[in-house]
């Protein structure tokens, strides 16, 4: 399965538009904003810098995951190349294992290269072991839209898969609180955020970032999720990809 | 590559049967095909060539009888890395080399042929650097039969292999296919061209409408299916006397223009000329390959 995966990844870093929307965007948008922090404290306690640091971090790690799945999955299933691996020596689980770690895996660098740039430009300042947890509960917390990715994946034709990432992408993000805060929006559109997966994400780095212990609610939601996506995705996987 | 002695077959199916819905695809489907066979699966579309392969590689599930590969389960054998396939439509995923993905599939297998060797097998070696979103539709062609011979199967299945190739391609295909089975191997090739069948198979199975309707060395096939049809202009032509010209089992006639249909067209057209008849406009053609697979279902079915 290695050599899979190693051929996913490889693709996956070919594709100008995957680069573009998980990291570069994200870091520009970093940079373009983190300037205007004036070291005030926002809520939480934590600085503008810090702020956007966890939400164009967690924004990168999201699109990298879902995007793992969805559009790119849809087209291998009509296209045949999926049938075809499935006539190969991989084994039944190993499509959608490699999917799910290649999503995984890619979430790295949009971690790791906005932290980089809160620590040269943004002046955020953390101890060690104080940014091993933060980044590794956004890497682990992006887990719930890797299953939403491959539940795409399965579900939607080459077509409609691709639109409708974007849009869930886009949902995600803005009630999660990744462009605005969600303290600010109106009480319905917070109600509607606390129930989705992304805002529990962010908060799960504002938090760690401000060197709060994790939220109860936040690591429950995200596993609740997790493993919802996750088992959605694998019925659909036998409903519509491996029925026989 | 092992060489396995065993007598067990290649690939048994026994009173097979598959349906969609509604649809039957195969209905009680009996073949065996034995090891270092080359076997073309002849049929028009919707016969069931692509249904039998999905079910000897397990992508599909029989909905009665039983189908062993290598001695096993479809699944065991593919699990193995024993049995190979070229799928019809089996879209190339972009963003990556001929070589990159023809060596990652490669090494999906335990025992798998040098990555050199199997480009230079599926004649890949110059384009062993370009994205597969760069193939033409017979480039791609290659390099999906070069999928199917990496892991140095003992049992390969293709569908269709030669779709989109133009003539020249296709006899180069054959030549590289030709060059897999010499080694040993067993081939089971659909295809709707009875040519091809006969250019490369050692033996065909001819399926139409989900049932075995042949099952023989090809030139036997072909025997079954020289039905040719004799056109033309004869002032005068009487119906009864055409019925009587060896050969003919049809007439039919508008006016002065003769359409005999026959089983044996060099005798009925010289006992046109040598009974005298104003005979002139004269044409001979085959059958085309759907009145063939006609044929035989009617004499398969006159048989029974």
């Amino acid at each position: 399965m290695l050599p899979y995966l190693r051929f996913e990844l490889l693709r996956m870093l070919r594709d100008r538009r995957f680069v573009l929307f998980t990291v570069a965007f994200p870091l520009g948008i970093y940079l373009l904003f983190s300037h205007l922090d004036d070291g005030g404290q926002r809520d939480g306690g934590i600085t503008l810098a810090s702020y956007l640091l966890v939400a164009m971090a967690a924004y990168g790690a999201m699109g990298a995951t879902l995007s793992a799945g969805s559009a790119r999955m849809a087209a291998e299933r009509s296209s045949g190349w999926i049938r075809q691996l499935r006539a190969t020596p991989l084994p039944a689980h190993g499509y959608l294992t490699v999917k799910l770690a290649a999503g995984m895996l890619l979430a790295l660098p949009a971690l790791l290269v906005v932290a980089l740039a809160g620590v040269l430009t943004g002046g955020v300042h953390l101890p060690p072991l104080h940014w091993v947890e933060l980044l590794g509960l956004l890497w682990l917390g992006a887990l719930p839209f890797a299953g939403l990715g491959i539940l795409l994946g399965c579900l939607l034709d080459a077509t409609s898969s691709q639109p409708a990432m974007i849009a869930s992408y886009m949902l995600l993000a803005v009630l999660g609180g990744m462009w605005a805060p969600v303290d600010a929006m109106p009480r319905a559109l917070r109600t509607a955020a606390h129930a989705l997966p992304s805002y529990h994400f962010a908060d799960l780095g504002w938090r760690a970032i401000a060197g709060s212990a994790p939220a109860p609610a936040d690591l429950l939601t995200l596993a609740a999720y997790a493993a919802g996506f996750g088992a959605l995705a694998i019925w659909a996987w036998r409903r519509r990809v491996a029925a026989r | 590559m092992q060489t396995d002695v065993s007598t067990v077959p290649a690939a048994t199916f026994a009173a097979v049967g598959k349906r969609y819905g509604p649809v039957t695809a195969l209905d009680g489907v009996d073949f065996e095909i034995r090891r270092g066979e080359t076997v073309a699966l002849l049929g028009p579309n919707g016969a069931g060539k692509s249904t039998t392969i999905g079910l000897l590689l397990g992508l599909e599930r029989p909905d009665s009888g039983r189908i062993a590969v290598l001695g096993g389960g479809p699944e065991q054998a593919v699990a193995a890395g024993r049995v190979a396939a070229m799928l019809q439509e089996g879209g190339l995923p972009p963003g990556a080399t001929v070589a990159e993905l023809v060596d990652f599939v490669r090494q999906l297998y335990p025992r798998p042929l040098p990555l050199g060797e199997v480009l230079e097998l599926a004649g890949l070696a110059d384009l062993a650097g370009r994205r597969s979103e760069r193939l033409s539709g017979g480039q791609a062609q290659r390099v999906r039969f070069a999928l199917a011979i990496a892991g140095n199967p003992e049992l390969a299945f293709l569908d269709e292999p030669t779709t989109g190739m133009d003539v020249e391609a296709r006899h180069a295909f054959w030549d590289r296919m030709r060059a897999f089975a010499a080694q040993g191997r067993t081939v089971l090739f659909a295809t709707h061209y009875l040519e091809e069948a006969d250019a490369v198979a050692d033996r065909a199975l001819v399926l139409q409408r989900g049932r075995v309707v042949a099952d023989g060395p090809v030139t036997a096939i072909k025997a079954r299916t020289s039905r040719r049809v004799v056109r033309c202009t004869l002032p005068g032509a009487e119906e009864r006397t055409l019925g009587r010209l060896p050969g003919v089992t049809e007439v039919s006639l508008h006016g002065d223009s003769v359409r005999l249909t026959t089983g044996d067209a060099d005798a009925t057209v010289r006992a046109l000329f040598a009974a005298g008849l104003p005979v002139h406009d004269l044409e001979v053609t085959g059958g085309g390959l759907e009145e063939a697979f006609l044929a035989l279902t009617g004499s398969s079915a006159a048989e029974a």
